[in-house]
């Protein structure tokens, strides 16, 4: 067996692999993009009860919202839900913070006029199963973010020391995680809150 | 050491006699870090078990034209190629399996099973028998993936599948959840297999003593 047959073998088969990569990634494309716009979808209505619609902005570098006509982006987007009639539920911001285990990717939902966190749910995490990943799932824990006063930076207090509104009562067991979410809401909000004022009302018209 | 006469079924082979978790000791890597929950270690199971039947079946299909000197380059290609498409399939198939499968399908090709099956089977015999193997293998895969997800669940979370066993005052043994635990089940679970085999054997061998003078009598 000489060198030139092994190379022929492995280059055809190759050729091969990669066009059936190539091939089922084009008849599968537009199918999978459908369905993660299903899933950020799920999600929103998640956040926001009732929504009907929504905008989605992007945040360019210089701090401006623009309208995101579709397609992949790196810049973090904001959407903008509105029920039947077109009013204004809310915004759902994508933030991300370092957690226990690795970056914790999280959504929140935030109303502009009452300047209150109204939901929160992780997109993706690597936190300790068992411990830090309940930040995604444990009950009392994410109803915390129910109406959690963001017009003071939040913060994640010690479990069953909350006294404040905007305070956040850590998970017992996951105190890092915990902290973590507390840092990432408090930093996007700090970075946020003056886009959302300045361009209020371009948000509540949806254009 | 084996005294069978008849070839084994490739199916059932690996679903007992060769099973990867419990008697190869293969895969160890998904087998520690995906089963601190049922869900999890099914959906593994059964991802390794699809890729295996996709790989196994096209390394049959081509045995005769590999080069000897580049087969693992060869196996590990075709192996990344299924688990690729796969990875796509599902995507664009099924929103709750794409949900519950998503983040494994890529750590399959780092599962030395399925090449481990490639090597052993799928490159000496024909199709139909070396995707039975893989079916054999993956199901096997999952049953052993199964089993310490249900020791790591129960005892760690105090759940089945999501469902609460024991009422609100259970404190969940977190070290279950934990690597540690992973370990522990998976020592639990070879020795109970081990045992087990041990005393078939030992059956085995007084029952061919017993018989053995009967039929020199005869």
């Amino acid at each position: 067996m000489n060198s030139v047959v092994m190379i022929r073998f492995l280059g055809v088969l190759s050729l091969i692999c990669g066009m059936l990569i190539v091939g089922v990634n084009i008849v599968t494309h537009g199918r999978i993009q459908i369905n993660q716009e299903t899933i950020l979808r799920e999600s929103l209505i998640q956040l926001l009860p009732g929504m009907d619609h929504q905008t989605v902005y992007v945040i360019e570098p210089s701090g401006e919202l623009a309208v995101h006509t579709g397609g992949e982006t790196t810049a973090k987007r904001l959407f903008a839900g509105y029920d039947k009639g077109g009013k204004l539920l809310g915004v759902v911001l994508e933030a991300n913070e370092r957690g226990y285990a690795d970056i914790i990717s999280a959504m929140y939902a935030y109303s502009p006029s009452a300047k209150t966190v109204t939901g929160f749910t992780v997109v993706e995490m690597r936190e300790t199963p068992g411990l830090g990943n309940k930040i995604g799932t444990d009950p009392d824990f994410l109803a915390n973010f129910k109406a959690l006063d963001a017009s003071h930076p939040i913060t994640a207090v010690k479990h069953g020391t909350k006294k404040n509104p905007w305070e956040i009562d850590a998970i017992s067991g996951a105190t890092i995680s915990s902290r973590a979410v507390g840092r990432l809401l408090a930093n996007s909000i700090r970075e946020m809150e003056p886009v959302i004022q300045r361009n209020k009302e371009r948000i509540e018209r949806g254009n | 050491m084996s005294t069978t006469t008849t070839p084994p079924n490739p199916f059932l082979n690996g679903l007992w006699r060769q099973n990867p978790t419990f008697v190869q000791i293969l895969g160890m890597c998904p087998t520690l870090a995906i089963t601190n929950s049922v869900r999890n270690a099914i959906a593994m199971g059964l991802a390794t078990a699809f890729v295996l039947v996709i790989s196994n079946g096209l390394i049959a299909a081509i045995r005769k034209h590999v080069p000897k000197q580049v087969r693992i380059a060869t196996y590990i290609a075709i192996i990344a190629t299924a688990v690729t498409v796969t990875d796509y399939l599902v995507k664009a198939i099924s929103i709750p399996v794409y949900k519950a499968l998503g983040p494994f399908i890529p750590l399959i090709v780092a599962n030395c099973l399925v090449l481990e099956r490639a090597e052993a089977f799928a490159a000496k015999k024909p199709v139909i028998p070396s995707m039975m193997d893989g079916a054999g293998m993956g199901l096997g895969f999952a049953f052993g993936l199964t089993c310490l997800g249900t020791v790591r669940e129960v005892l760690g979370a105090g759940t089945f599948l999501s469902i609460p066993l024991f009422g609100p005052n259970f404190e969940p043994w977190v070290l279950f959840l934990l690597p540690p635990g992973g370990f522990i089940s998976l020592a639990i679970w070879l020795l109970v297999f081990a045992t087990f085999r041990e005393r078939k054997q030992r059956q085995l061998q007084a029952g061919l003593t017993e018989i053995q003078p009967a039929e020199v009598r005869s």
